[in-house]
């Protein structure tokens, strides 16, 4: 049963976001906050931290074509970004040091890089008008505090959970 | 980083940025209808997704409910306030109506561009990423949703139906960029109506623009503006919301009206598609199918 364990997080994530989407944008004071989840990308890149590149870039290509086909009609672009987050993070992984402060830093990193990508992918096919000012105050800090709230709730638990896997793996092979 | 620049993932990288561009190049068309996979998919994750929404649905519920009881004193006074006027208003309500019903019969009038049968639905996603202002419903095809029809909740209208698949609709709403997005509109309140497009959306002010009024023609603020029905799609007098600012456009030849919507887009749970009675005109509710065989 752990064997499948991770894609099927992913898959419960998944379905989480657009739930959770729901909810925005929010308003306080006659200003709207808009809060993106990005709790996909964020477990993709503790899977790739934590378990293997190649595993995570899989899933991110899988999820982010299901992504762009039922959600944004564009398609690649998600199947793009998600898999590129995981190579970069794959990267940046090999010469730092592995514990979960570092994990969610560069997780919170990689999610504000992705949101800024996909604003300046918008704003170039001009599907927006928004300013960069406005972007980062009403768009990526909201989501920003929202999704580092959700990781350091739930961060461990994903953490404990690749790990359980991880040393499954081992004992299959050995 | 030498070795990720070896030549065989060079080539793989640019191969996989040229499948990009083509694939994104691809779906930015204005497609009308969806590829056979796209529809597999589209509809396998709706199923997974209504999972999810349904127990989502209910907790908010529970919220509304919540926030609805500590309410209750201040909205039975206000409520109690209106009741008097409103047993006036329906009484003329139904007079009106069985006096209009009665005049069509002479005329021999049947059908109206205002009857329309309503198709209740959920919403079942939000776009998590919200660049896109798209909505997700859980009715399709097999329930009798087609392209380009209008989508409203109790308060008014909300978007129209941008693509549908057998058991999906996707809705793409009013507040959206699009520049092609055009609901033909009406303002009602003076002598007669008068005829503008819904053309955008100031996201700043989060209004919508009513364009193309003849600029001899003399708005007040604070009229309603509803689906004047003559787009070929939309029925007639459906709510969209009220002027709130009159100007005058960028060309100075016809007036501009900044409409509030009547409808909230945030909190978007249980929806109608109006399937109108009359036969539709193909193409989007904006006249360009008449504007085209003028031409």
């Amino acid at each position: 049963m752990i064997r499948y364990i991770l894609p099927l997080i992913a898959l419960v994530l998944f379905f989480l976001e657009p739930v959770f989407g729901l909810f925005s944008p929010l308003q306080l004071d006659g200003d709207y906050y808009y809060i993106v989840p990005r709790f996909l990308l964020m477990f993709l890149i503790f899977v790739t931290v934590y378990y293997d590149a190649k595993h995570a870039m899989f899933y991110g290509l899988f999820f982010g074509l299901l992504y762009d086909v039922f959600f944004i009609d564009i398609i690649g672009l998600y199947s793009f970004l998600y898999p590129m987050m995981c190579l970069i993070a794959g990267y940046i992984v090999k010469s730092v040091h592995r514990n979960l402060i570092v994990a969610t830093l560069l997780t919170l990193v990689l999610t504000a890089l992705f949101e800024f990508m996909l604003y300046l992918f918008f704003s170039f096919i001009s599907m927006t008008s928004m300013p960069v000012n406005i972007f980062l105050t009403s768009r990526l800090l909201p989501t920003m505090i929202a999704n580092s709230l959700f990781l350091v709730m739930l961060g461990w638990a994903f953490k404990s959970v690749i790990v359980a896997r991880l040393i499954e793996r081992e004992n299959s092979k050995a | 980083m030498s070795r990720f620049f070896s030549n065989k993932r060079l080539i793989l990288l640019m191969l996989g940025v040229i499948l990009l561009v083509a694939l994104i190049s691809y779906s930015l068309r204005d497609r009308d209808n969806v590829s056979f996979p796209e529809q597999i998919i589209k509809d396998t994750v709706g199923a997974g997704q209504s999972l999810f929404s349904g127990p989502a649905h209910f907790v908010t519920g529970i919220f509304d409910n919540v926030d609805s009881l500590l309410n209750t004193y201040k909205e039975n006074q206000h409520l109690k306030g209106r009741l008097e006027e409103f047993a006036a208003v329906q009484a003329e309500v139904t007079d009106l109506r069985s006096e209009n019903d009665q005049l069509k019969e002479i005329v021999g009038k049947e059908a109206d561009l205002r009857d329309y049968n309503p198709i209740q639905s959920t919403v079942i996603a939000r776009n998590p990423d919200q660049w896109e202002e798209k909505v997700i419903l859980n009715k399709g095809e097999s329930d009798g949703v087609e392209l380009n029809m209008a989508v409203m909740t109790a308060q008014g209208l909300i978007g129209k139906v941008s693509l549908v698949t057998d058991f999906t609709s996707t809705v793409e709403l009013i507040s959206t960029q699009n520049p092609n997005y055009r609901v033909s509109a009406m303002v009602i309140g003076g002598e007669e109506g008068v005829f503008g497009l819904i053309e955008g959306y100031d996201a700043e002010r989060r209004e919508l623009l009513l364009k193309r009024i003849d600029a001899e023609i003399e708005l007040e603020v604070g009229q309603q503006v509803v689906s004047s029905g003559l787009g070929g799609i939309f029925p007639k007098g459906l709510i969209i919301g009220e002027i709130t600012e009159i100007t005058i456009d960028e060309f100075g030849l016809t007036k501009l009206a900044y409409v509030k919507p009547a409808a909230d887009f945030t909190l978007l749970n249980h929806v109608m598609i109006a399937d109108r009675e009359m036969p539709e005109t193909d193409g989007e509710d904006n006249g360009a199918a008449a504007e085209e065989e003028g031409s």
